[in-house]
């Protein structure tokens, strides 16, 4: 597994405006940036790399953000932060979403201020 | 047949001289075969045209998108004025880009109302406010406006939708009519924008709709008022009380139950004294799942005038209340009834009260039929939900 940067985010996200947006908002507050188009390419960027952060939408093709939390914090020694941005706001997608490990969860409309604060306050816990 | 025969016989006599001469199931079959192999032709040809003005539409899209983008990106989401706290309203956008006269072709226009529609899907707070007067400056409203004027059901449809997700107002006389229309997709859209766009009555459709109220338009709707934000929440009573409209008063009682509004027990109890089953059934659903306690002696008293649909609600109503104050009329009904629906609804309610009917269920099961037991212990199976 390769080591990236403390500071590198993957963004996982079928909306390509939206991934490009957010991957200009964090790379303006100077993180490193990386971006998976769906679930598979996001699956085998975590397989590969250890992230600082991961932002996933909840529903992609190939692989859902479930499968990617479930991935990232199921068998790694030391767990990665995870912000769920998804535009589903029902109490069970909110449920389980946290009961298979995210941190935090953003609901879609999003306010950009308040992304970059849980995405600062979140890696800052996990130094 | 005639009217084909007028066609395409000259057609056949012409080219083929011993077209008369076949018996006449044979010239049928040759003049359908002939019209299948138009029309699948011309299907061909219409769904070739399609894709072909879908691919040329997208290959546009491709040259336009990418500029709204980078000035979306620029100007608004990553607006410097805005991250130091100036007010939106006071923001001046720049507008050169669309001052091309590519900006004014209806296309280009719609393809930008789209663009702001996506955005604002996705960002909202101030970037939102930020998208809405774009689409104010840029006169896209204009444009939506107009497109609600239109005789064509799904234009309007369509500018409800654009008007709805930039959060524009839009005047009852506008409104109003729409969400009454024969159309039931028409109708459903300019529902669900009312509720959205009217933040002092939200609800005021209720009083005139004269079309019932669809389950699925009950489900959409029921959706969208739990789901928008900033909605003023009414009194539902009012409804339970004065609408002649079966529908509505039912969805008015679920919404009564959604937000819990104690204060609607009274119109909901002279429900009761309604001719009309359906309303009676609702109102005791609604009474049982608000615990509405006092009226518990009158579900008892009218039990047995009741139709069975009523006579199970209130069975069920009781379980949902489980005062313990009824038990020995659960029991008497699970033990006498020859109706299944109503011992496993009394067996039900029974259970639902917990340690206060634990003695009567212990003696139930000791004396019970083979299948009062069964029902019984199939009740008791937490998995089991009805």
């Amino acid at each position: 597994m390769n080591e990236v940067p403390a500071k590198n985010i993957l963004i996982v996200e079928d909306d390509d405006i939206m991934l490009k947006v957010v991957e200009r908002i964090l790379k303006r507050e100077g993180y490193g940036v990386e971006i998976a188009r769906d679930g598979k390419e996001a699956l085998q960027k975590v397989q590969d790399n250890k992230y600082a952060l991961i932002i996933t939408d909840l529903m992609m093709p190939y692989a859902n953000g479930f499968e990617i939390i479930s991935k990232v914090n199921g068998n790694a020694e030391k767990r990665t932060p995870v912000i769920i941005l998804s535009s589903l706001g029902n109490e069970d997608s909110i449920m389980e979403g946290f009961k298979m490990g995210a941190d935090d969860f953003l609901r879609k409309p999003v306010m950009v201020g308040e992304l970059v604060i849980r995405v600062k306050r979140l890696i800052d816990q996990n130094k | 047949m005639v009217l084909a025969d007028y066609f395409f016989a000259p057609f056949f006599r012409r080219y083929f001289y011993y077209f008369d001469s076949y018996p006449i199931v044979i010239q049928i079959a040759i003049l359908l075969t002939t019209i299948a192999v138009l029309a699948t032709f011309s299907a061909y040809a219409v769904i070739l045209y399609r894709r072909y003005a879908g691919n040329r539409h997208e290959k546009k899209l491709a040259r336009i998108n990418p500029d709204l983008d980078n000035y979306i990106t620029e100007n608004i989401i990553l607006n410097e004025q805005l991250a130091t706290g100036e007010p939106v309203n006071q923001i001046v956008l720049p507008m050169g880009i669309f001052e091309k006269s590519l900006y004014r072709r209806r296309w280009v226009q719609q393809a930008t109302i789209d663009r702001i529609i996506h955005y604002r899907k996705n960002f909202g707070g101030e970037i939102g406010g930020l998208l809405k007067k774009l689409y104010i400056d840029l006169e896209l409203d204009k444009v939506s406006f107009k497109r609600l004027k239109s005789v064509k059901w799904d234009k309007k449809v369509k500018a409800l939708k654009e008007l709805t997700a930039m959060d524009m107002s839009i005047a009852d006389v506008n409104i109003l009519p729409l969400t009454n229309s024969k159309n039931r997709e028409l109708r459903s859209e300019a529902r669900h924008a009312y509720i959205k766009l009217s933040k002092n009555e939200p609800f005021k459709f209720f009083d005139i709709v004269t079309e019932p109220l669809l389950m699925w338009d009950q489900l959409e709707l029921f959706k969208i008022i739990t789901t928008t934000k900033d909605i003023s929440i009414p009194n539902f009573a009012r409804w339970v009380t004065y609408s002649s409209n079966k529908s509505v008063v039912a969805f008015c009682l679920k919404l009564i139950v959604h937000y819990n509004q104690q204060q609607a027990i009274p119109a909901i109890e002279k429900l009761l004294d309604s001719k009309d089953h359906y309303l009676r059934e609702n109102a005791i659903n609604a009474l049982g799942k608000l615990k509405a306690e006092d009226t518990e002696n009158k579900l008892v008293s009218i039990y047995s005038n009741q139709p069975l649909t009523c006579q199970l609600e209130i069975l069920k109503a009781l379980g949902r209340m489980g005062t313990g104050n009824h038990l020995e009329f659960l029991r008497h009904e699970f033990l006498r009834s020859a109706d299944f629906d109503v011992r496993k609804n009394a067996a039900k309610s029974i259970i639902n009260h917990k340690a206060d009917s634990a003695s009567l269920l212990k003696e139930l099961l000791d004396t019970a039929t083979a299948e009062n037991a069964l029902i019984l212990k199939h009740c008791m199976n937490p998995l089991i939900k009805y």
